[in-house]
């Protein structure tokens, strides 16, 4: 049996929508039947490894990748046929600021910028570039990491798009202008009802702001959960064990990560407590704690997790 | 109002924000009729998912312990500031330390007592060691 992780979001109205998203770039496969769903006005964190296809997926919201199969829908528009509808209501952070404009100088290409979006706020963005210390005069290819992550920020957020989706925004951040990042991520969607979709490695980072969790890995969506489910169910379970135990049978599939120390077990186990530990104590186990996981805690278990035929 | 928030507490984070403005209240660092912090500052000062702060706040109305004023924002209640709160916080702490004892093997009744032992060997105000 395996446990049958959740991956079903759609009981609300959805911003974002994906059905079966397939993708190959010549033998990698990127995306393998990615059902994306983001609740409206959600902070949806998406976790995974390198290469697990994150960038992929949201590159498709914005109609930069073509899928070999598969749907998207952002507010019920498919980014294939309504592109620049799609895009004016997005607010995006790729990955790489290495996309072009290097020659401009900042301050131009934010009002290069502005120019494509009716709703830019130009004193909100003055706000912005002031927090962040946009430094107008130098050139956006010259930029770091954390800089142009700035800018890309400041793009972002001063059309006051429905939509953001933030690929690794953290990225190359200071810890200081992290914080001063979340806390101006957090001012906005409380002005701005906001749909977020956030991508990173770095899963401490946010863990306060994620109120939905999608936890990817090999280009597939192993998990979507709201932040509660995920705290509720997945549990790190303290236990003595007789030797050479090897534990329910029923929890089969549902135990996600090992650990013992002595003829102490720590098991991390996707399930209701009260029937875990149950389980456990009929099978023989003394449990001594059952404690909810951190955000990257929980991504670990869920990441490390080894495949079973 | 500052409030310490951490991710690695086993609470949800709402929890958290309850069982600090519990605390402040206990405490008599506020009092009935004073405004928390708007859902949007807090949600600005800690760093937080604003839902989350509301779905605080929420709780904490519907358990008597504040008012939401129309247009005017989240109040301590006078309801909130009699015993209950003080038991409530208590409770809390005991059910926290038990889960503490039960993770080490330790018994509720060995940790009464050790709770009795330290108590006497510490400053009834201060709590500090006493030499």
């Amino acid at each position: 049996m395996s446990p049958v992780l959740p991956t079903d979001l759609s009981t609300g109205s959805l911003a974002v929508r994906t059905q079966g998203l397939a993708k190959r770039f010549g033998r990698e496969t990127a995306l393998d039947g990615v059902n994306l769903q983001v609740p409206e006005g959600a902070v949806y964190v998406l976790v995974g490894p390198n290469g697990a296809g994150k960038s992929t997926t949201f590159k498709v919201l914005m109609d930069l990748v073509r899928t070999d199969e598969g749907t998207a829908e952002v507010f019920g528009l498919d980014p294939r046929v309504r592109g620049p509808e799609v895009r004016a209501q997005i607010g995006y952070v790729p990955e790489r600021h290495d996309w072009g404009y290097g020659w401009m100088r900042v301050g131009r290409l934010l009002q290069h910028h502005a120019t494509f979006y009716p709703t830019w706020d130009a004193e909100y963005a003055a706000r912005l570039a002031e927090v962040f210390g946009l430094k107008m005069d130098r050139k956006f290819g010259s930029l770091s990491k954390g800089q142009g992550r700035r800018v890309h920020l400041t793009m972002a957020l001063a059309h006051r798009p429905r939509l953001l989706v933030l690929d690794e925004p953290t990225d190359g951040l200071d810890p200081v202008m992290l914080d001063e990042t979340l806390g101006l991520l957090m001012d906005h969607i409380t002005e701005t009802p906001t749909t977020v979709v956030i991508s990173t490695h770095q899963v401490h980072d946010v863990d306060r702001l994620a109120d939905h969790v999608g936890v990817m890995r090999d280009g597939k969506l192993m998990m979507q959960v709201p932040r509660d489910e995920l705290h509720r169910k997945l549990r790190r379970y303290r236990a003595e064990v007789p030797d050479g135990w090897a534990g329910p049978a029923a929890l089969n599939g549902a135990v996600l990560r090992k650990g013992s120390f002595g003829r102490e077990i720590q098991w991390s186990i996707w399930g209701e407590e009260r029937e875990v530990v149950q389980q456990l104590t009929s099978a023989g186990a003394t449990v001594r704690d059952a404690a909810p996981l951190t955000l990257a805690d929980a991504a670990i278990a869920l990441l490390s997790r080894r495949e079973r035929a | 109002m500052q409030l310490a928030i951490n991710t690695a507490d086993p609470r949800p984070i709402y929890v958290q924000i309850m069982d600090e403005v519990r605390r402040a209240i206990v405490l008599g660092t506020l009092r009935p009729e004073d405004p928390l912090p708007s859902v949007r500052q807090l949600a600005s000062d800690l760093r937080v998912n604003p839902n989350t702060v509301a779905q605080a706040y929420r709780e904490l109305e519907r358990a008597g312990v504040a008012y939401v004023r129309r247009g005017q924002g989240t109040f301590v209640a006078a309801a909130g500031t009699n015993g209950t709160e003080r038991r409530a916080l208590a409770a809390g702490v005991a059910e926290r330390a038990l889960v503490e004892a039960h993770r080490n093997g330790v018994s509720a009744e060995e940790l009464i007592d050790a709770i009795r032992d330290a108590a006497r060997s510490r400053d009834p105000h201060t709590l500090a060691e006493q030499p």
